[in-house]
C-alpha cells in the first residue's frame, strides 16, 4: 500500500520530561523530514530514547507538545498512535517469545489477518524458512528481523528504529540497511536512533543530534560529521 | 456520637494503625526485594499468635517470651523460602507466581493448624488481661497498650537496622537497584535472604502482639492480608514510611468507622480506598519516588 | 508438501476427531453408569469446576493474568439467580439468563478497575474483590440471608434426588460443550492472537498497533458471563447459597490449580485439571471427612505446580518424554537468544 507524501512527518515542541531529579529532555524542538531517513545520534544519556518513548506514547511528557502529520498526539495512548502510521522497534529487541515466526508477524495486521501478506514480510526479509519455529528459539539476529517483519506488517508511513545495528554482525547490518534505502524509495519516513557512525553516515538524509536532553544540530550527514558542537559533545569538551 | 467514645476509637486506631504499620512494613520489604507479594504474610502471623497462646498453655510462658523462639524461627524460614523457593522462579512470571506460591504456602500454614488445633477459637487468658489505663480521657486495656508498644518497638528496630546499619544501606540498595547494588560489590543474593528474614521475623512480633489481645482461629489471615494489601498499594508499593503513613490513616478510618457502622462494614473501608486508589492513583498516596506501579 | 507429511496431518487429525467423539461419548454414558446417586452428584461438581476452570481460562490462559477471584463472579451469579427468583419472581432459567447478564455488565466497571493493574496488582484487586463481596454479601443480611444462607427453590420440585442430579449433569454438560467451543473459537481467532500477545509483551502488542484494554476487558467480560452461568446453574441445583462459600478464595484458588495443573494453553487442559483435581477432592472428602487436611493437599499440589510443573502436566510430561527418548543432538548451530539467558542465569 503506498502513501502519499506528506508535508510533515513527526515534530515535537518543547517537549520536556523529567524522572526524579534527572531531566532527561529538556524543551527539545525537533522536525524531522517526511520521506526522508532521519537519524538520531548523540551520546549515551542524551534522552534518545526517552524522546522515543515520548513520541510513540509510552511516557507521558511533563509539558510540551508531539505532532505527526500536522495533528497533536502527544499522551496519546500507544495503539492509536501506532494506528495512526508510526511503527517502531525497540533497543532490546522484543518479540512474541511462545508464539511461532508466523503469529508474530500475523499479530501485527490490521484487520484480517493475511497469511500471504505475513509469509511475503518474512520472505523479504530473509526468515521465511523459520515460519513455525517458536520466536524465542531464534538466534537475536533472527530476532531482530522478526521484529522488523512484525512492524512492518503494521503497515505505517513512518518507522522509527532504536538502535537496529545494536549487537548484529555486520553483514546483517547491511541486510537491515538495503531493506531500510528500499523501503525509503517506496515511500516510507524512517527515524533512526544509532550508535554506529558508518550506517548513520550512509545511510541517513538528515541527522538531528541530541545532547543533554535537547537538539543541538540538525543537517545532512556530512555537514554533521565536522560540526564542532557535535564532536564536543561526543568528547565531553 | 460522645466525646469520650470518640476519643476511645481515636486512641484504638492509632494503636491498631500501629500493629498494621508493622505488618505493612514487612509486606513492603518483600516487594521490594524481590517483587514478590507474598500472601502468606497474614498466616505467618496467626501462626506465631497460635505459638504464643501454645507455648502460653502447655507451659505457661508469657506470650512476649515467646519471641525469644518465634523471632530467630520465623528468620531462618523466611532466608529458606527466599533462597529455596522464590529464588528459583523465573524473573518474567515471578510476581504473578509469587502470589500463587505464597498462597499455596498459606493454605498449608491454615490447614495445619486446623488440623493440630481445630478450627476452635482461642484466646490467651493473662493475668494483666483485664487491666486497663486511663489514657488521654479513655479507658485503654493494658494488652494493647503492650502490643502497641511491640510494635512501636520493632519498627523503631527496622528503622534504625535500614537507616543507619551497614546491611541496612545494603538492602536499601538492592531494593532501589539490583543490579547497580551488584556493581557496587553488594552481594545481593545473601541480602536478599537476609531481607526475607527480618520480614518474616516481624510477622512473628506482629503475631505475639496480636495474641495478647485477639481470638484467632485458622481462617483469622483472610482478615488481615485483605487490608494489608490494600494498605500497601495506598502507600505506594516498595516504600515502607509510605506503608507506614497508609496503616495509621487506615487503621484510625476503621477504628472509627466501627461505632456508626459495625465491624463488618467498617472493613470494608480498606478495599473502597484500595479501588480508589487504583483507579485514581495507582503508584499510591505517600510512597514519593520510591512507590512504584507493579 | 511430502506425502509423508500429508499423511501424518491426517491420522492427526482423524485421532483428535476420534478423540473427542470418545470423550462425548463418555461424558453421555457417564449418568446411565454411575452406580449410585452420590457418584453422579459428585460429577455434577466435577464438571461444575470444568465450567468455572475453563471459563477461567479466558482470562487465565489467553492473557496471562491470573485471578484467584473468580469465586466472586460465581458468587455473584449464584445470588443474582436466588435474589431474582425470590425477590422478584422470576423463573428459574429466565432468572439464570438474567443473572449471568447482570453479572457480565457488572465486569465492565470491576474490569475498568482491575485491568488497568499489572501482573500482582491485578492479584491483589481480584482478592480484594472476593473479600470485599465476602463483607457485603454477610453484612446486607436483609437482602441476602446474610450468614444465614439463601434458600434457591428448584427448577424442577418433583424430580426426586437422582434424576434431579441427572438433569443437571447433562446442564452442566450443555454448559460445558459451549464454554468449550467459545473458547475453541477465540483461540483460533484474531482476537485471539492479539490475547496472546498481550500476554507474551503487553507492551509491545500495544506498539503495534493492538487495542490492548479492550481486549482485556472483553475477554474479562466473556469470562464473567460463563463463570456467573456457572454460578448461576449452581445455585439451582444446589438450593442452599452462603457467603462464606460463595465468596471463598479457596474455590477461586482450586480453579487456577485445576487450570494451571491441565495446562492453560490448550483447549481441554482445564478440563482435565478439574477432573483431576475435583476427584481427588471428592475422594478426600470420603476417606478423611471434612477434614482440614484438604487445604495442606491443595497448598502442597498448588506449590508444587507452580514451582516445577507451570505449563501444566501435560507440556511438562511431554518435555519430559521428549528428553528420554530423544537426547538433544550435538550440532553446530547458532545458540538462541533464550538458551543464552538460561545459561547466563
Amino acid at each position: 500500500m503506498s502513501h502519499a507524501r506528506p508535508v510533515r512527518s513527526v515534530e515535537t515542541v518543547d517537549l520536556t520530561k523529567a524522572f526524579g531529579g534527572v531531566l532527561a529532555l529538556d524543551h527539545a524542538t525537533v522536525s524531522f523530514r517526511p520521506g526522508k531517513v532521519n537519524a538520531l545520534i548523540g551520546p549515551n544519556g542524551s534522552g534518545k530514547t526517552t524522546y522515543l518513548n515520548c513520541i510513540t506514547g509510552m511516557i507521558k511528557p511533563d509539558s510540551g507538545r508531539v505532532t505527526y502529520r500536522g495533528r497533536d498526539i502527544t499522551g496519546r495512548p500507544p495503539h492509536r498512535i501506532a494506528r495512526a502510521g508510526l511503527g517502531r522497534t525497540f533497543q532490546l529487541c522484543r518479540v512474541f517469545g511462545r508464539m511461532t515466526v508466523l503469529d508474530n508477524v500475523l499479530a501485527a495486521a490490521r484487520g484480517r489477518p493475511d497469511v500471504e501478506r505475513a509469509r511475503q514480510w518474512l520472505r523479504r526479509v530473509g526468515i521465511d524458512h523459520v515460519e513455525q519455529v517458536e520466536a524465542r528459539n531464534l538466534s537475536y539476529g533472527q530476532q531482530k528481523l522478526l521484529e522488523l517483519a512484525g512492524v512492518l506488517m503494521s503497515d505505517p508511513e513512518t518507522v522509527l528504529l532504536d538502535e537496529p545495528a545494536g549487537g548484529v554482525n555486520p553483514a546483517l547490518i547491511e541486510r537491515i540497511a538495503d531493506l531500510v534505502r528500499e523501503l525509503n524509495a517506496e515511500g516510507k519516513t524512517f527515524i533512526i536512533v544509532e550508535h554506529n557512525m558508518d550506517l548513520v553516515m550512509s545511510l541517513s538524509d538528515h541527522v538531528v543530534v541530541f545532547d543533554r536532553g535537547r537538539p543541538i544540530a540538525e543537517g545532512p550527514p556530512d555537514v554533521i560529521r565536522s560540526d564542532e558542537r557535535v564532536l564536543g559533545a561526543y568528547l565531553g569538551v | 456520637m460522645s466525646s469520650g467514645l470518640l476519643l476511645q476509637s481515636i486512641v484504638l486506631g492509632v494503636l491498631l494503625g500501629g500493629l498494621y504499620a508493622l505488618l505493612a512494613a514487612g509486606l513492603t520489604l518483600y516487594f521490594g526485594i524481590m517483587r514478590v507479594v507474598m500472601i502468606a504474610h497474614s498466616a505467618f502471623l496467626i501462626l506465631a499468635a497460635y505459638l504464643a497462646w501454645y507455648l502460653h498453655v502447655q507451659a505457661g510462658i508469657d506470650p512476649m517470651l515467646s519471641l525469644v523462639l518465634t523471632v530467630p524461627l520465623f528468620f531462618i524460614a523466611g532466608v529458606a523460602m527466599q533462597r529455596l523457593l522464590l529464588a528459583r522462579l523465573r524473573p518474567e512470571t515471578r510476581t504473578m507466581m509469587s502470589v500463587l506460591v505464597t498462597f499455596a504456602i498459606a493454605l498449608l500454614i491454615e490447614g495445619l493448624l486446623s488440623y493440630l488445633f481445630t478450627g476452635t477459637q482461642r484466646r490467651i487468658n493473662l493475668a494483666y488481661g483485664a487491666a486497663s489505663l486511663e489514657l488521654f480521657g479513655a479507658r485503654i486495656a493494658v494488652v494493647k497498650l503492650i502490643a502497641f508498644g511491640l510494635a512501636a518497638a520493632a519498627l523503631g528496630a527496622l528503622y534504625l537496622l535500614l537507616a543507619k546499619t551497614r546491611f541496612g544501606w545494603a538492602l536499601r540498595a538492592t531494593m532501589q537497584h539490583a543490579e547497580a547494588a551488584r556493581l557496587v560489590g553488594i552481594e545481593t543474593d545473601k541480602v536478599a535472604a537476609y531481607g526475607f528474614g527480618i520480614g518474616l521475623a516481624t510477622a512473628a512480633v506482629g503475631g505475639t502482639a496480636l495474641a495478647l489481645d485477639s481470638t484467632i482461629y485458622p481462617s483469622l489471615h483472610w482478615h488481615w492480608i485483605g487490608p494489608l494489601m490494600a494498605i500497601i498499594v495506598v502507600g505506594g508499593l516498595g516504600s515502607i514510611p509510605g506503608a507506614a503513613v497508609a496503616a495509621m490513616l487506615l487503621g484510625l478510618a476503621e477504628s472509627m468507622l466501627q461505632i456508626p457502622f459495625g465491624t463488618t462494614w467498617a472493613q470494608t473501608v480498606f478495599y473502597i480506598v484500595l479501588f480508589a486508589t487504583l483507579a485514581f492513583r495507582p503508584q499510591g498516596f505517600f510512597g514519593g519516588r520510591l512507590a512504584q506501579r507493579f | 508438501m511430502g506425502r509423508t507429511t500429508t499423511r501424518r496431518l491426517l491420522v492427526a487429525r482423524v485421532a483428535r476427531a476420534v478423540g473427542l467423539l470418545a470423550l462425548a461419548f463418555v461424558i453421555l454414558w457417564f449418568p446411565a453408569a454411575a452406580p449410585n446417586p452420590y457418584i453422579l452428584s459428585a460429577a455434577v461438581m466435577v464438571l461444575n469446576y470444568a465450567v468455572l476452570a475453563t471459563s477461567w481460562n479466558f482470562v487465565g490462559g489467553f492473557t496471562g493474568y491470573i485471578s484467584l477471584g473468580h469465586g466472586a463472579l460465581a458468587g455473584l451469579g449464584g445470588y443474582a439467580t436466588g435474589l431474582l427468583i425470590t425477590k422478584a419472581g422470576f423463573s428459574s432459567f429466565v432468572a439464570l439468563a438474567t443473572a449471568a447478564l447482570v453479572v457480565a455488565a457488572l465486569a465492565v466497571p470491576l474490569g475498568f478497575a482491575a485491568l488497568r493493574a499489572r501482573g500482582a496488582s491485578f492479584v491483589i484487586v481480584s482478592i480484594a474483590l472476593v473479600l470485599i463481596l465476602l463483607l457485603v454479601f454477610q453484612g446486607w443480611a436483609s437482602l441476602t440471608g446474610g450468614s444465614r444462607g439463601l434458600v434457591v427453590p428448584r427448577p424442577f420440585p418433583d424430580l426426586l434426588r437422582p434424576e434431579h442430579h441427572e438433569v443437571f449433569y447433562f446442564l452442566f454438560a450443555a454448559l460445558l460443550g459451549l464454554v468449550l467451543l467459545s473458547w475453541w473459537l477465540v483461540d483460533r481467532s484474531r482476537f485471539g492472537l492479539g490475547l496472546k500477545a498481550i500476554r507474551e509483551d503487553e507492551d509491545k502488542a500495544e506498539s503495534l498497533g493492538i487495542p490492548t484494554f479492550a481486549y482485556k476487558l472483553v475477554v474479562f467480560v466473556v469470562s464473567a458471563l460463563f463463570t456467573a452461568l456457572a454460578g448461576g446453574l449452581y445455585a439451582l441445583w444446589f438450593g442452599d447459597l452462603d457467603p462464606v462459600f460463595q465468596f471463598s478464595i479457596l474455590s477461586g484458588s482450586y480453579v487456577v490449580l485445576m487450570s494451571l495443573l491441565g495446562g492453560v494453553r490448550h483447549l481441554f487442559g482445564p478440563l482435565l485439571g478439574a477432573v483431576v483435581v475435583g476427584v481427588a477432592l471428592e475422594y478426600f472428602k470420603v476417606a478423611y471427612g471434612d477434614t482440614p487436611l484438604h487445604l495442606v493437599a491443595s497448598g502442597l499440589l498448588l506449590g508444587v505446580v507452580v514451582m516445577f510443573m507451570p505449563d501444566g502436566v501435560i507440556p511438562t510430561v511431554a518435555g519430559l518424554a521428549r528428553r528420554f527418548l530423544h537426547p538433544p543432538e550435538a550440532s553446530i548451530r547458532e545458540v538462541s537468544a533464550a538458551e543464552l539467558e538460561e545459561a547466563r542465569r
